[in-house]
């Protein structure tokens, strides 16, 4: 409308999609969540240093989905999607981080231990 | 200055800040909003990570099955392909739509139906299972916290699939209109978000919990 244009198929919005961009988007994601399944089913590292790899493949898909999926990048018609999203981020963080934090000290310091139960991790 | 402040606000007579007001990108708009409406749908999946991470202790499962004993990796690992190429289908459907091909958008949108419901289907099929061995959500917290996030993500699904049949419909219908392309951007965004959250659901909640 405001560029000028009555046909919606011409919008930015439509003409960013991209086959190969998707594509790349859903190779990098498979591939990162077949090596976190192979290094969780085989228990090939130490717990801690699994832990850390499977994290790590997590936050590099999802990374990866956000801009070849969602287009979240730095371009002139996608910039306020992607503030919108980078102020999301640490509410989201707090959100989960700050109630798990509360808990785990919590149950530090209350929980006893009860007869037949596994030990506490 | 001052007698602006003293006076109340008449809406009748309020005049706008832009003289020359030329509407809004529709489409942009929409969008726009929409991704504000999946930040928050976002939140909702932190407050539910955020309470199956305060009850996936030892003693939040009691002394019943925790998701080491019940978790089957490659299992859920076909159903995250599943989800994968059913977001790459949606993809792909929206890219035909560039050229205004009405055939590719709705051959790329029932592809990725079938596989959004071949993720469904296993999704229902893993519960069933569980069921049948007696691990209900009523059998301890870490179980409740488990159900609540996985069905949660699986209702999403859901609610997807449905929206696609009525895209599809409201396609052969009404064509390419700017509110049919807007909705379908939405919900090419909301099914990709969904693929997001899997991620974190697939990593934090299966792999995690099969390892401890």
């Amino acid at each position: 409308m405001s560029h000028g244009h009555s046909n919606p198929l011409q919008h930015p919005e439509v003409q960013m999609a991209s086959r190969s961009s998707y594509l790349a988007g859903f190779v990098i994601a498979s591939l990162l969540m077949l090596a976190a399944t192979i290094l969780v089913s085989g228990q090939v590292l130490a717990p801690f240093a699994l832990l850390l790899t499977i994290m790590g493949c997590a936050g590099l898909a999802a990374i990866a989905q956000m801009y070849f999926l969602l287009h979240i990048d730095i371009s002139e018609h996608n910039i306020w999607n992607t503030v919108a999203l980078v102020m999301f981020i640490p509410l989201f963080v707090i959100t989960i981080g700050l109630t798990w934090w509360m808990f785990s000290q919590l149950y530090m310091r209350t929980m006893p231990m009860i007869p037949g139960m596994p030990g506490m991790h | 200055m001052s007698s602006a402040h003293d006076k109340p606000v008449n809406p009748d007579q309020v005049v706008l800040w832009s003289d020359d007001y030329e509407g809004h990108d529709v489409i942009s708009t929409r969008t726009f909003g929409f991704w504000m409406y999946i930040l928050s749908d976002g939140m909702l999946f932190a407050t539910l990570f955020a309470a199956y991470g305060v009850l996936s202790y030892s003693h939040s499962y009691y002394t019943g099955p925790t998701p080491a004993q019940f978790v089957a990796p490659w299992y859920t690992f076909i159903q995250t392909m599943a989800l994968f190429l059913s977001v790459l289908a949606y993809g792909f459907s929206m890219a035909s739509m560039k050229t205004g091909s009405k055939a590719g958008v709705i051959n790329g949108m029932i592809a990725s139906m079938v596989l959004g419901g071949v993720f469904l289907g296993l999704n229902i099929h893993d519960v069933l299972r569980m069921i049948s061995m007696g691990i209900t959500p009523e059998v301890s917290g870490g179980l409740s916290a488990f159900y609540a996030l996985t069905q949660v993500h699986a209702a999403h699904i859901f609610v997807g699939l449905i929206w696609m049949l009525v895209m599809l419909y409201q396609i052969l219908k009404k064509g390419f209109t700017e509110d049919v392309v807007g909705r379908l951007i939405s919900l090419r965004m909301f099914w990709q978000f969904q693929a997001v959250m899997w991620v974190f659901i697939y990593v934090f909640v299966y792999l995690w919990g099969y390892m401890s």
